[in-house]
């Protein structure tokens, strides 16, 4: 048995990023944090992006060092291509 | 009006970050879930837990689901009675009434493992999911209830 309005972990996940961007309708983002209050994996989660964006977000081009670039050029076309 | 509002240690909201000063009006557009100053009415307590708890003053609240949303909003005081010998006193309070469904052995485990961990908002989740099985979506809710006047009785908040 589940509540109609209960999300799941996994649930949570993949609406993390329509949470962080504001894109959650009231109803969605209700029930998203509720999760988050009694979910301490997922309040650990959401810490985690939170500080990412906060990091990733401060970054330009030029931070980004040559070969790191190339890696990540590499990894994205391979994982594109399987 | 008065409602009262948990925050992560330091006075800061668990979801927006924002540092609250205290005695200081703080205004923020009001939309559910979104912006403006949430707040709790007793029986939405259960469902926010967190480290510290505060009296807040509301101006022009409004009532959405399981919580107020207002335009302003100020810090009046701490609820000092909320610590963490009554987060865990609450939180054996709901392992208890889960092992008194009889029927739920495993999440009757689950709230007392909580419970002995400090973890009082999970313990109250268990309690209610536990409630709902035994008894349905009423059983939810009168767990729910339950919680609500636990916290309002032992803290001594205005119902």
């Amino acid at each position: 048995v589940r509540l109609e309005d209960d999300l799941t972990c996994a649930e949570l996940v993949e609406l993390v990023t329509d949470y962080h961007e504001g894109a959650l309708e009231a109803r969605d983002r209700q029930r998203f944090e509720e999760h988050v209050v009694f979910c301490d994996g997922c309040a650990s989660y959401l810490d985690g992006m939170r500080r990412t964006i906060e990091v990733t977000g401060r970054l330009t081009v030029d931070d980004v060092l040559p070969e790191l670039e190339r890696e990540l050029v590499a990894a994205f076309r391979g994982w594109r291509s399987s | 009006m008065t409602a009262y509002k948990f925050l992560r240690r330091g006075r800061v909201g668990a979801f927006s970050g924002f540092a609250w000063p205290v005695g200081e009006w703080v205004e923020a557009e009001p939309h559910v879930c979104a912006s403006g100053i949430h707040a709790c009415r007793p029986a939405d307590l259960p469902y926010w837990l967190d480290a510290e708890l505060w009296e807040i003053e509301l101006d022009g609240a409004v009532a959405a689901e399981r919580k107020l949303v207002a335009p302003r909003g100020r810090l009046v005081r701490r609820v000092e009675a909320w610590d963490g010998g009554t987060a865990r006193a609450f939180a054996d309070s709901c392992a208890e009434a889960t092992a008194a469904l009889g029927d739920a052995p495993e999440h009757a485990a689950d709230a007392a493992a909580d419970a002995a961990a400090g973890r009082a908002a999970t313990a109250a989740f268990v309690a209610a999911r536990a409630a709902e099985l035994v008894r349905g979506r009423r059983g939810y809710e009168d767990e729910r209830a339950r919680q609500a006047s636990w916290l309002a009785d032992r803290l001594g908040l205005a119902v």
